[in-house]
């Protein structure tokens, strides 16, 4: 499943959801300023807190930004 | 009416009477709410815990008035968002700093300390000027808050003895700060 985290008010993290959308990805966003297990889930990945938009699809490998290139190569898109 | 007459609230939603801060040299500040202009937050953090023990306190009022544009983007291309975390001092709920909506204390620290320019020796000063022209013209005329990071120095009896604008980075008012800290006026 791909996760994507994010919080309210981040303009890239919109553009990275509806880029997503553009490609017919299924995924579910995580507000980390609102949820607290995310929050913690999204520092355990990329090691940084508060960073968004976070992107994985393996809870091992991530996409720190909107960066259509890399979301491509993550998502074998 | 002085700074110490206004109350606000933290992010925290609780009330705060800047009157508790008497005898303190704050460093007032608006601050860019996630996704502007973030690098001057390390540095006032590092004012902070320089100075904390030395009686400065530094209080950050995040606003979204300026998040559209972001300047520092044009070379950097960051595009992602840091939330405030990671900074010690305190943050107030986030309201706008100009216009006629702006909060009180806002209307009240820019009518104290007004507009004097952008320091020329700072790279950003192009950048930020080029952005508002394209983007906010209007914000370039007058005395209101011209974007996130404008920095109002206060001294130990609530006198509004400084303000300094987005383009002066927080390690280069540490000067400032020692005056009001250890020398009497």
């Amino acid at each position: 499943m791909v996760k994507v985290y994010t919080v309210e008010g981040c303009p890239y993290c919109e553009k990275v959801k509806k880029y997503l959308k553009s490609k017919d990805v299924e995924f579910v966003a995580y507000d980390i300023e609102k949820d607290a297990a995310a929050r913690a889930d999204c520092i355990k990945l990329t090691g940084i807190d508060g960073a968004v938009p976070v992107t994985t699809i393996d809870n091992e490998n991530y996409v720190l930004d909107f960066d259509k290139k890399k979301l491509d190569e993550l998502l074998c898109l | 009416m002085g700074v110490y007459d206004f109350t606000v609230k933290t992010n925290k939603g609780v009330e705060k009477s800047l009157a508790d801060y008497k005898g303190k040299v704050l460093l007032i500040v608006n601050t860019a709410s996630k996704c502007g202009f973030t690098p001057q937050f390390e540095g006032l953090q590092k004012l902070y815990t320089e100075y904390k023990d030395k009686g400065l306190e530094i209080l950050g009022f995040p606003c979204n008035q300026f998040a559209a544009q972001d300047p520092g983007s044009a070379d950097e291309i960051q595009s992602f968002c840091k939330l405030n975390y990671g900074v010690t001092f305190q943050i107030f709920e986030k309201g706008d700093v100009r216009g006629e909506t702006a909060q009180p204390l806002f209307k009240y620290l820019t009518a104290q300390k007004k507009f004097e320019g952008f320091n020329k020796e700072n790279p950003m000063t192009a950048i930020l000027v080029d952005a508002l022209q394209k983007n906010f013209p209007e914000y370039l005329e007058g005395d209101g808050i011209k974007w996130n990071f404008t920095k109002f120095l206060i001294d130990r009896n609530g006198e509004v003895v400084a303000r300094f604008e987005p383009t002066t980075d927080p390690a280069d008012i540490a000067p400032a700060i020692e005056k009001l800290l250890f020398y009497k006026a």
